[in-house]
């Protein structure tokens, strides 16, 4: 399989200043239509509308994998500059003025809140696969109840042979009162997505807890179900990362094709009624 | 972990572009390996699909799961683990896809509602209303709605569909009410030059912002994209000011601020009585670029009043006369005397020494110095009055200019004196006013009959005034005009006639179309409509300067100018101001481009004498309601 290397930073760079070129250009012409009494907000209009139009490309482009369309992560380079780049026209095309009617400030809204959902998105997509990566493990987003599903099934086989071959069920009894709960589902979401390390130590605080209660043998188990709540730890901790990284689209997808929705509006009620 | 989880022949391959996920998954139990049908039923009832070969059937779980299993598939064909079905749950890329849908959907929806149900037509919200309108406009527009400027709202679908393709032409309708002193689209309402574009109101002015109607102000750039003496700042660039400018019209009141400043307020006789700066005389409050000066009475009146009663019009005097020619029967009839009265003295000797009126001279064209001249048609004047009161004098003041003006000449001349006058003058005998003239108005004192000015701007005076200067502009005999002159002389003389108005009302010599000379009085303060582009706030100027003597950083009097010698003329184009001209550098000392600088419409308007039409400004009463 062929890893795509990546955008290298002097090609982000370069589409950066590619950009700013345009809306220096677009600013300039603003300018010169605006000192000739004409009204900018046309030309600026169409721009601010073209490249909307190639940032919902890239929705198109991720439909349509099996296209020769270069990469994904060169898509999303372009789409999170040229979101910069509409955030800044929209500004040159409204003068910085909010609007005052209902659809006016509908679609601003929109507009911000999309905007703001996009450069949360970009942050994130920038800091959570790095986390990911140092965090030692890899697994498939889809694959995670299974895996979970896998880790519990042999800390309770674990546990039932420890009641087994040490006749004490210490071990058991800690088990179904605290450790069964951990084990069930993904734990400490908000935690894992903040960063914190609040499930880490809790783990260790359970064992510890019950490690001064148990015999040699039965620290030999506790051991394994140590090593096993550590794994769970690390794919609760892919699961909070992975579960974010796909649901911030939830909010900006639907947003975009409001205020895609808007814009036609908009467009249709400038031509009928101001142009 | 397992190493190498993710090899295709060791994993299945994940799908999450499949609208379904196993249930057992969401529920974080361990997933069947088949996974959800594309139809959103359970596919991991059974473990395989068991293969029916040489009439056995053959367990077929695939080497990823296990291989084929250790009881294999029954008798039937069935597999042998089987499970209860899960029910599968949506993937995150088809809840996306319904939230678009959704998100879509609303605001289709919103924009549907909208327009079926438009405030206009009894619904609650506009979903195509671009915001308030400004104060001025959302009143007028609140009957008609949205078409009074967009002609195709609430026309349908057909119509909207035909103004995508027509320009819409929203500036047309502005101008059913605003009006300008030139065309109404081209810049600054002037024709400047025939190769200027149209430009459109909404270019500058924007609506839909709020109660107060956004103007966007024209930038010096802008500015300098039509002008051809371009520049960059009132600093570089701006030409010099014009050598007259400000004062380029002459004053409609001639006060000589030299000699008032200079002379007669340092006068100990009147310092009590002058002001004690420019302010005292000129309200600069709300003042745009013209500063008037209060009115007469709280500027002049104190210094100037009492010089105007004392200014008397003698409208008729007994003169000198060598014969009596009067016919006293006539009069003894006329003025009711007894019948001993209708006899002519034997030895006549005039009681009178002085000479006629100049107003009556001229007004009968009689000789003021030459008695046997004068002495027929004075005597019957004097019978004629003794007849008719103030008719014979009214006949012959409308006799002498194109407008009849007796009405207004001889306001308040009561004709029951007029005629007891003539009844003495024509026994020979001076008239004996029952009491002193105190106030203002027409008295008769001996041998005269005298109009006294109640004060200032009085009409009768004022007509007099205007009636002196038409009659002596009229071309006629030499002796006629001679005799008007020396009557509007002595009207207009500034020590004793009741004219003396014009010592401080402008006259202005006018020529006609037909070659004539016409002479009008400026009575009022006359506001200057030149440079209709150029404004200038004095109330800011001064708010930051103080009231003190911040007017004289500008405004410096010109001590060598002949200012009064100039109003001689009578005319308006030729004349000096009291004060040195204002140059660019005197706006310079603050406004420069490191201190405060200019744009070009702060001093400059865009518009020409923008106004209202009449219809616009007609107040149209609701008609009264029939059911109350």
């Amino acid at each position: 399989m062929r890893i795509h290397p990546g955008v290298s930073p002097t090609r982000v760079l370069g589409y950066m200043g590619l950009a700013a070129l345009l809306f220096l250009v677009t600013w300039v012409w603003t300018l010169q239509i605006e000192s000739t009494l004409e009204n900018p907000a046309m030309a600026n209009g169409w721009i601010l509308f073209g490249i909307m139009a190639f940032l919902a490309l890239f929705s198109a482009r991720k439909r349509l994998p099996f296209l020769p369309l270069a990469p994904a992560s060169f898509w999303f380079q372009l789409h999170s500059i040229g979101g910069f780049l509409v955030l800044f026209l929209f500004w040159l095309h409204t003068d910085g003025v909010g609007a005052k009617g209902l659809y006016g400030q509908v679609l601003t809204a929109l507009f911000y809140i999309t905007s703001l959902s996009g450069i949360l998105g970009l942050v994130i997509e920038k800091v959570y696969p790095r986390q990911l990566t140092c965090s030692g493990v890899e697994v498939i987003y889809e694959r995670i109840p299974g895996e979970i599903a896998e880790i519990r099934e042999e800390v309770e086989s674990q546990v039932l042979k420890c009641t087994d071959e040490t006749g004490s069920s210490t071990l058991a009894e800690h088990y179904l009162e605290t450790l069964r709960w951990y084990f069930q589902k993904p734990r400490f979401f908000l935690s894992n997505i903040l960063g914190s390390h609040l499930s880490q130590h809790w783990v260790r605080q359970q064992c510890m807890i019950l490690e001064r209660f148990l015999n040699e043998k039965e620290r030999q188990y506790l051991d394994r179900v140590f090593t096993l709540a550590e794994k769970k730890r690390k794919i609760d901790f892919h699961y909070a990362l992975q579960t974010v990284l796909k649901t911030w689209l939830l909010v900006h997808i639907p947003l975009a094709g409001a205020v895609t929705a808007m814009v036609l509006w908009h467009l249709i009620l400038i031509f009928v009624f101001f142009v | 972990m397992e190493e190498n989880k993710f090899g295709h022949d060791q994993s299945h391959y994940e799908r999450p572009n499949q609208p379904f996920r196993c249930g057992r998954a969401s529920l974080w139990q361990t997933p069947c390996k088949q996974g959800p049908e594309t139809d959103g039923t359970c596919g991991g009832v059974q473990e395989c699909t068991p293969f029916l070969k040489n009439d056995r059937w053959e367990c077929r779980r695939d080497n990823r799961f296990g291989g084929p299993c250790e009881d294999g598939p029954g008798p039937d064909g069935a597999c042998s683990i089987q499970r209860p079905p899960c029910a599968p749950r949506s993937t995150l890329r088809v809840i996306r896809g319904r939230l678009v849908v959704l998100a879509v959907g609303v605001v289709l929806a919103l924009i549907g509602s909208s327009l079926a149900l438009d405030p206009t037509v009894g619904g609650l919200v506009s979903f195509s209303d671009a915001g308030p309108l400004s104060k001025s406009h959302a009143k007028f527009t609140e009957k008609k709605g949205c078409s009074s400027c967009h002609e195709a709202y609430g026309k349908g679908p057909v119509e909207w569909i035909k103004a995508v393709f027509n320009d819409s032409d929203i500036s047309s309708h502005c101008v059913n009410c605003h009006s300008f002193g030139g065309p109404d689209f081209k810049a600054h309402n002037t024709s400047l030059s025939s190769k200027t574009q149209d430009i459109q109101c909404v270019t500058c002015h924007r609506e839909h912002s709020g109660p107060s109607m956004s103007t966007k102000s024209l930038t010096s750039a802008q500015c300098n994209s039509c002008h051809k003496n371009q520049f960059d700042s009132f600093e570089r660039g701006h030409p010099e000011f014009s050598k007259k400018y400000p004062y380029f019209d002459r004053n409609s009141i001639k006060f000589d601020h030299s000699s008032h400043l200079k002379k007669h307020f340092s006068n100990e006789k009147f310092s009590d009585k002058a002001p004690g700066s420019c302010l005292g005389c000129h309200t600069v409050t709300l003042s745009d670029r013209e500063v008037r000066p209060n009115s007469y009475e709280k500027v002049c009146a104190t210094c100037h009043e009492a010089q105007i009663e004392k200014k008397e019009l003698i409208l008729l005097r007994l003169p000198e006369l060598v014969q009596d020619l009067i016919d006293h029967k006539v009069l003894a009839q006329a003025c009711n005397l007894p019948d001993n009265k209708a006899k002519k003295e034997e030895d006549f000797l005039s009681i009178s020494t002085e000479q006629p009126a100049l107003v009556s001279a001229f007004l009968l064209n009689i000789p003021e110095d030459d008695p046997e001249t004068y002495n027929q048609p004075l005597q019957d004047l004097i019978l004629a009055m003794a007849e008719e009161s103030s008719t014979p004098f009214a006949e012959l003041i409308d006799g002498q200019s194109e407008i009849a003006m007796s009405e207004k000449l001889l306001a308040g001349l009561n004709p029951e004196v007029l005629k007891r006058v003539a009844c003495s003058w024509g026994l020979n005998l001076e008239y004996e006013p029952p009491a002193e003239a105190k106030f203002g108005g027409w008295y008769a004192d001996m041998l005269e009959i005298r109009y006294k000015p109640a004060g200032h701007a009085d009409p009768v005076a004022k007509s007099w005034v205007e009636f002196a200067l038409a009659v002596s502009s009229v071309q006629g005999e030499e002796d006629k005009v001679a005799r008007a002159v020396a009557m509007r002389e002595q009207i207009l003389s500034a020590k004793d006639g009741v004219g003396g108005c014009v010592k401080c009302h402008a006259i202005t010599k006018v020529k006609t179309a037909e070659g004539n000379t016409r002479w009008g009085v400026e009575w009022h303060y006359g506001y200057s409509d030149a440079r209709p582009y150029v404004r200038y706030k004095h109330d800011n100027h001064i708010e930051i300067l103080g009231t003190k003597s911040s007017c004289e950083n500008c405004h410096i009097i010109n001590k060598q100018a002949d200012y009064m010698a100039s109003f001689k003329e009578h005319d308006p184009a030729s004349w000096v101001s009291n004060f040195e001209s204002i140059k660019k550098k005197t706006c310079m000392q603050c406004h420069s481009e490191t201190q405060i600088n200019l744009e070009c419409q702060k001093c400059h308007l865009y518009h020409f004498k923008p106004g209202f039409k009449k219809g616009m400004l007609t107040a149209k009463a609701e008609p009264p309601s029939s059911e109350l």
